[in-house]
């Protein structure tokens, strides 16, 4: 390989077909008199711009067809330098860091010998090793091209914002579930909103038998073994239910915390006494009305119940998770919009409580889709204050422009799965973190199954990795009928 | 780059359906090729040297009859092949130059175009190895030497092993084909520097004695009536149609073994000079150009199969990248660039190849 082309921090590198450089992969411009090396990442392989290649290929073009067919003597065998030739490609790669004295710096601001420098690939192994990617609380995601096992360490994950994102069908939610069980094999504490149901198995093996983690696994069925009764929730978590999920207007909700307050006061917080109260409020004929209807919102949501024994405390589960680590996997599957809203306000609102209060330490939610659940507000709300609470927050959506771009422009880590559309790349490559040349050319090109890390958790060295199979029950394959 | 490329004036091959190659050929010019290549001591080649190019003997007095011969394509099935060669120099050294040879055969029969090419051979050129590569290769390739005339230039070697190897290609297709238009790119003149009469006179009668037409097509010529080219200002007559010249001698001891003629063979602008042997008779000459048009397509009036030739041959830049790469890796001879002194001195006035 030669160093050709430095323009700011994009390299040209010409390459010739045995050694094999492809997108993804690492090399080390090595300067022996300047005692430094760049290290580049390759992001796009072209052809290289060799003259007179169009006439070679305009030659050789009627041999391919009817039209002219021939025989070459060639006693030199000059034919596979020819090859060797037209098949040279062009590295376009981009400038990572500086290595001097066995340390890393992002300074790019110098210039290998063109002539001198020796370029040479740099293993997956190698790197993660002078960036030091490595940890006590080992993740290992799967294995990169080089065979090299990637593995990141779970305190990268701590206390960050996450997105995982790709088309359909590439293996995000597999990407997640494997995160999670190992942030759970190490004690931590799990929250998901499973819009699908397909966390609920995750305690079992593929055929079936319990895995090891099948007892740190707690699925909440909203309505079914997931309910609460009133004097159970705190003032703040019913009106953020009423304001955001019902859309209760002002006047209204300062009507509904009198008459809650009323009944607390009187310990008489029940379904049915609440409904009572609302009929009987003295108020204006439209407040009531509106108080009324979301009544009965909340109460044929099925969430609530007067029934104690019946109300499972999401708190009795996070108390289960704390010292031994677990997962709350929040089933959305048969909930309505509203209903699903609700729930996850609920959820979040008691989880902050818990927070505060200091009942836990820190949790990891992971949300999937979360437009159709999360209000508007609270995008900015889980990146910002919750963060400081101690929600640490990964996101998976096979829609990447429907999380807000400022998620984009504050996320530690993005776990990359094959996007091709155009857009798509464009609202990915919004991320701070990356370069949006890197996400375009290397995530269009990513296998099924492969993912681009980029991030924290890869001291910013962007790594594709195929992720490793883990023994799970999968619940989130396609129904089809033809199968 | 500082390439350039030289087609050398000449034509033809051998047989169709499986031609029968001569494997000595091939042999002797990769043994003298690898030997040459060896003989490099110092391991630097330098790129860019300006050529010279050779011209020929003015002819005598030449007339151009004004009446046109017109021609009517025959379309009964005939074999038409075409040679051509092409060198190229790829790089200098200290003591000489390295240079690239290949040629090409194309046939058509049957409505198919085919080919077969040979080549590229390499050579390293030195003042002390030119003449026993030349003369190693004139003895393995023609039965007549032409002991008389002196040894090339280093210069002029590229042009003289390519024309080398053009007419031992000539020779083998006149031998080889029968019954078919054998075209050739350039003239039909003998005694040059480069072609011995004799050489040529037997290329014709191995033609002729198959039952061969020689048609020698020259894509530019020097021939001029009153100070125009002979193939400007043609007569408004609808194509295609040949025009004869007469008067045309050369002075010893260059010698002329075709008739020339002026064709337009298409409606387009263009007309080429055409050579076609003396010795065949008038009606067969008309009817081999007649056959020539009915049986091979036509582009800009040049024969598709000698064009074809000329492609197939002819080096591209890559593959003088490609042959640089050998000479490197195979023989460690390292490519240094000589500075353009016409750049060098002029600047962006410098246009390599202006005085």
């Amino acid at each position: 390989m030669k160093l050709y082309k430095k323009e700011g921090n994009i390299v040209q590198i010409l390459s010739f077909p045995d050694e094999n450089a492809e997108k993804g992969d690492y090399l080390v411009v090595e300067d022996n008199e300047a005692h430094k090396a760049l290290i580049v990442q390759v992001i796009d392989v072209q052809f290289a711009a060799v003259s007179g290649m169009l006439e070679e290929l305009l030659r050789t073009l009627s041999e391919g067809s009817d039209f002219i067919k021939g025989e070459d003597i060639d006693p030199l065998e000059i034919a596979p330098h020819i090859t060797y030739i037209q098949d040279a490609s062009l590295l376009v790669c981009k400038i990572r860091a500086t290595l001097e004295n066995d340390q890393l710096s992002p300074n790019n601001s110098w210039l290998p010998s063109r002539s001198q420098s020796i370029i040479i690939k740099l293993s997956v192994q190698s790197l993660m090793k002078l960036a030091k990617v490595d940890g006590d609380l080992p993740i290992i995601l799967g294995g990169t091209k080089d065979s090299t096992l990637l593995t990141i360490d779970a305190t990268a994950i701590d206390g960050t914002l996450n997105i995982i994102t790709g088309k359909k069908g590439c293996g995000k939610s597999h990407l997640s579930k494997l995160l999670m069980i190992s942030l759970v094999g190490y004690k931590a504490t799990v929250v998901i909103f499973d819009l699908n149901g397909e966390y609920t198995s995750i305690g079992m093996t593929q055929d079936g038998k319990r895995n090891i983690y099948y007892d740190k696994i707690h699925t909440l069925n909203p309505a079914q073994n997931f309910k609460v009764s009133l004097d159970q929730l705190h003032l703040n978590v019913v009106m953020g239910i009423l304001v955001h999920a019902l859309h209760l207007p002002g006047t209204s909700a300062r009507e509904f915390r009198r008459i809650w307050k009323d009944l607390k006061d009187k310990d008489k917080l029940t379904l049915v006494n609440l409904g009572e109260a609302i009929r009987n409020c003295n108020c204006n004929q439209h407040v009531r009305d509106a108080l009324a209807s979301r009544f009965h919102s909340i109460s044929n949501s099925g969430f609530f119940t007067d029934n104690k024994t019946e109300a499972n405390l999401l708190d009795e589960s996070l108390a289960k998770c704390k010292n031994q680590g677990g997962a709350i996997v929040i089933n959305l599957k048969n909930t309505s919009t509203v209903d699903r809203q609700i729930v996850v306000e609920y959820v979040l609102g008691k989880l902050v409580d818990s927070l505060q209060s200091w009942k836990l330490k820190a949790v990891f939610l992971f949300a999937e889709e979360a437009h159709l659940y999360l209000r508007e507000t609270y995008w900015d709300d889980i990146v910002t204050r919750m963060r400081h609470y101690g929600i640490f927050t990964t996101f998976i959506t096979n829609q990447p422009d429907t999380i807000q771009e400022t998620i984009y422009r504050q996320a530690d880590n993005i776990f990359l799965f094959n996007f091709t559309n155009e857009h798509d790349l464009d609202v990915v490559s919004r991320a701070a973190r990356i370069d949006a040349e890197t996400v375009k050319s290397i995530a269009r090109d990513l296998p099924p199954q492969h993912c681009l890390t980029l991030g924290k958790v890869v001291r910013d060295f962007p790594m594709v990795t195929r992720v490793r199979s883990i023994d799970v029950k999968t619940m989130g394959e396609t129904r089809l009928f033809f199968s | 780059m500082v390439i350039e490329q030289y087609t050398i004036t000449t034509t033809p091959k051998y047989n169709f359906p499986h031609p029968t190659i001569d494997t000595t050929l091939s042999q002797r010019f990769s043994e003298i090729s690898i030997n040459s290549l060896k003989q490099v001591r110092i391991n630097n080649f330098l790129l860019n040297l300006q050529e010279d190019n050779f011209t020929e003997n003015n002819p005598t007095q030449i007339q151009l009859k004004r009446t046109p011969l017109p021609l009517t394509p025959k379309h009964q099935e005939t074999t038409i092949v075409a040679v051509d060669s092409s060198t190229i120099k790829i790089g200098e050294t200290p003591t000489g130059i390295i240079i690239a040879i290949r040629g090409a055969t194309v046939w058509k029969q049957n409505r198919n175009y085919r080919y077969t090419r040979l080549g590229p051979f390499i050579f390293h050129i030195t003042e002390e190895n030119k003449k026993s590569i030349y003369s190693s290769l004139e003895r393995t390739y023609f039965t007549t030497q032409n002991s008389s005339q002196q040894i090339p230039t280093l210069l002029q070697m590229p042009n003289r092993l390519a024309n080398l190897l053009e007419r031992w290609l000539q020779i083998m297709l006149a031998k080889n084909t029968n019954n078919g238009i054998i075209l050739f790119d350039g003239s039909l003149i003998g005694g040059t520097i480069d072609t011995p009469t004799h050489r040529l006179h037997e290329i014709l009668s191995n033609a002729r004695r198959n039952k061969n037409t020689v048609l020698a097509f020259s894509k530019a010529t020097t021939l001029r009536i009153n100070g125009y080219l002979i193939t400007e200002r043609l007569p408004e007559q609808s194509t295609p149609y040949l025009l004869e010249t007469t008067g045309l001698h050369f002075k010893p001891p260059t010698v002329l073994l075709g008739d020339v003629y002026v064709a337009k063979l298409q409606r387009s602008n263009m007309a080429f000079r055409l050579d076609i042997d003396k010795e065949i008779e008038f009606s067969e000459r008309i009817e081999a150009v007649e056959k020539l048009l009915g049986n091979d397509v036509f582009q800009q009036s040049y024969p598709e199969t000698l064009r074809l030739a000329h492609i197939l041959c002819t080096f591209t830049a890559n593959e003088v990248l490609a042959m640089q790469h050998f000479a490197s890796s195979k023989h460690g001879i390292q490519i240094i660039n000589r500075p353009d002194m016409h750049r060098l001195l002029f600047g962006p006035f410098g246009k390599e190849g202006y005085a």
